[in-house]
């Protein structure tokens, strides 16, 4: 991309994009943390993504800050235009991952300091998995350009809703087999819940990232799970 | 799928239906100034009762573009048109067009206000005059009209005796726009209108023009492109003498097709 004829413009822009870089990263690592710290019991992990959860609202603020101080000063047109207000709205999709991590993170305490068994937490470590790529994947593809790759990350999304239904089932079935497990799979619930919201704010971010990228936005609707292929996961 | 289809057919019915009727078609135009190609090949449609903003860098061809539509060019020696600029159908560049007759149904205003050295009302009554002999009552009611189109009866009606020139830039450039709705144009030109005005002066030029366009077919030249984004539905951006892209006006300035119109639009040129 050619340079603007006022460089503090790039320079404006650049720091808008970092500042949105950084907050896909952070997202990526709270979502990691917490349900490594849910499943593990690690309250000190925990306090961590907790306090994150501040660092993700603040730079959050000052993304906004900046870039209402550049549309203001720059008038900003086009991919400028698109990628500044798309910066703007994919902030705000982040910062949400965030809270719903801190949330999965404040249920240690209620769990209380053991681990969850592995036989109740191995699906929901799965759907984690399944949610962290989409995550990180979303920032990668919106950094390398990669629309294509955006489209099909959005679809995805169908993944973590089938895996969700699936540790729905699952969970409901540990309870009924034994009511000693209820305490858990009921945070576990919980825990998926937010996962699978995570998932729709990625949608959101890919979303948004695609119309940034190529000036269209990509269809209302998603292809529903019997149009695709049978989701691996 | 069928659903799909039939909600595409709704779409391109609505669509034909809001199409406007053109009013002025540039077909195949070329302009020299003497040996110089200012113009190259351009091919364009404007719709009637709507603003169409020409932008793009100095001496990119905009303003020689509208120069060509009323035939203003052809008061300096060595400047030629090759091609057709079809108003309502008919082609204005032929020898058999009438230049007084053309350049009443074509108004022209320019960039620096040039209010004749006579009184406001004068101003405008001089212009009417040339095309028809009114007696002054009804030249008074076109006066107060032509001012009152123009958003500037409040501010002069008491001193229609003062000379134009003894108004504000702004006013200044609102008479002249009233001179011009005075000879009941059908297009008019408006060459850079806004750019020696202060902000308030240019919001009431504006919004002027945003009223004007329900019964004139508004051609706007701006080296703003904010401005050009504001009053604009269909915009041409031109670079060295070629019609690059000729899109509506929100699809140019939010996702243009060519990429020189992008790196233009955005601060990238050059």
């Amino acid at each position: 991309m050619k340079e603007h004829t006022v460089t503090a413009f790039d320079e404006e822009l650049g720091q808008i994009g970092g500042l949105l870089n950084g907050m896909g990263e952070l997202a990526g690592a709270m979502v990691s943390s917490a349900t490594h710290a849910l499943l593990a019991g690690d309250n000190a992990l925990a306090q961590r993504v907790v306090s994150d959860d501040a660092l993700m609202d603040s730079r959050q603020r000052e993304l906004d800050d900046r870039a209402i101080t550049l549309i203001a000063k720059r008038q900003p047109m086009a991919d400028d235009l698109r990628a500044v207000v798309g910066s703007i709205r994919m902030a705000g999709d982040l910062e949400r991952i965030g809270d719903l991590a801190k949330n999965i993170a404040k249920r240690v305490g209620a769990v209380g300091q053991d681990a969850i068994p592995r036989t109740l937490s191995h699906s929901i470590d799965g759907m984690a998995q399944l949610v962290l790529e989409q995550v990180r994947g979303v920032v990668e593809r919106y950094t390398a350009g990669d629309t294509a790759g955006l489209a099909t990350l959005r679809n995805d999304d169908e993944r973590i809703d089938v895996k969700y239904t699936a540790v729905f089932r699952e969970l409901l079935t540990y309870m009924m087999e034994d009511p000693r497990n209820i305490t858990a799979c009921t945070h576990l619930l919980f825990c998926a819940k937010n996962l699978e919201r995570i998932g729709d704010h990625v949608t959101n971010v890919a979303e948004n990232a695609y119309y940034v990228l190529s000036g269209e936005q990509l269809p209302a609707d998603r292809p529903k799970a019997d149009e695709m292929a049978a989701p691996t996961a | 799928m069928a659903q799909m289809l039939a909600s595409e057919m709704t779409m391109t019915q609505s669509v034909a239906e809001k199409a406007a009727k053109t009013k002025i078609e540039v077909k195949n135009l070329n302009f020299y100034y003497g040996e110089s190609k200012a113009l190259k090949n351009i091919t364009l449609s404007l719709p009637e009762r709507s603003v169409t903003a020409f932008i793009g860098p100095s001496g990119c061809g905009k303003s020689t573009l509208l120069r060509v539509f009323n035939r203003i060019y052809e008061l300096y020696p060595k400047q030629r048109a090759e091609g057709q600029v079809l108003l309502d159908g008919y082609n204005v560049l032929d020898r058999s067009q009438d230049l007084n007759l053309l350049r009443s149904k074509i108004g022209m205003v320019f960039q620096k206000p040039t209010p004749f050295p006579m009184s406001i009302y004068e101003n405008i009554a001089f212009g009417v005059r040339l095309y028809e002999n009114i007696a002054k009552s009804e030249m008074d009611g076109r006066v107060e009209q032509a001012l009152r189109r123009a958003a500037l009866w409040d501010e002069v009606k008491d001193k229609l005796d003062a000379s134009g020139t003894s108004l504000s830039g702004g006013q200044q450039q609102r008479l002249c726009i009233a001179r011009t709705v005075a000879v009941k144009p059908e297009v008019i030109l408006l060459d850079e209108p806004a750019s020696a005005l202060d902000p308030l002066s240019t919001a009431k030029i504006e919004e002027l023009i945003d009223e004007l366009q329900a019964d004139y077919t508004i051609v706007i030249v701006t080296h703003n492109m904010q401005q050009a984004a504001r009053v604009s539905s269909q915009t041409a951006f031109m670079y060295l003498g070629e019609l690059i892209e000729f899109d509506k006006t929100e699809k140019i300035f939010t996702s243009p097709g060519q990429k020189r119109t992008q790196d233009y639009i955005t601060g990238r040129f050059g």
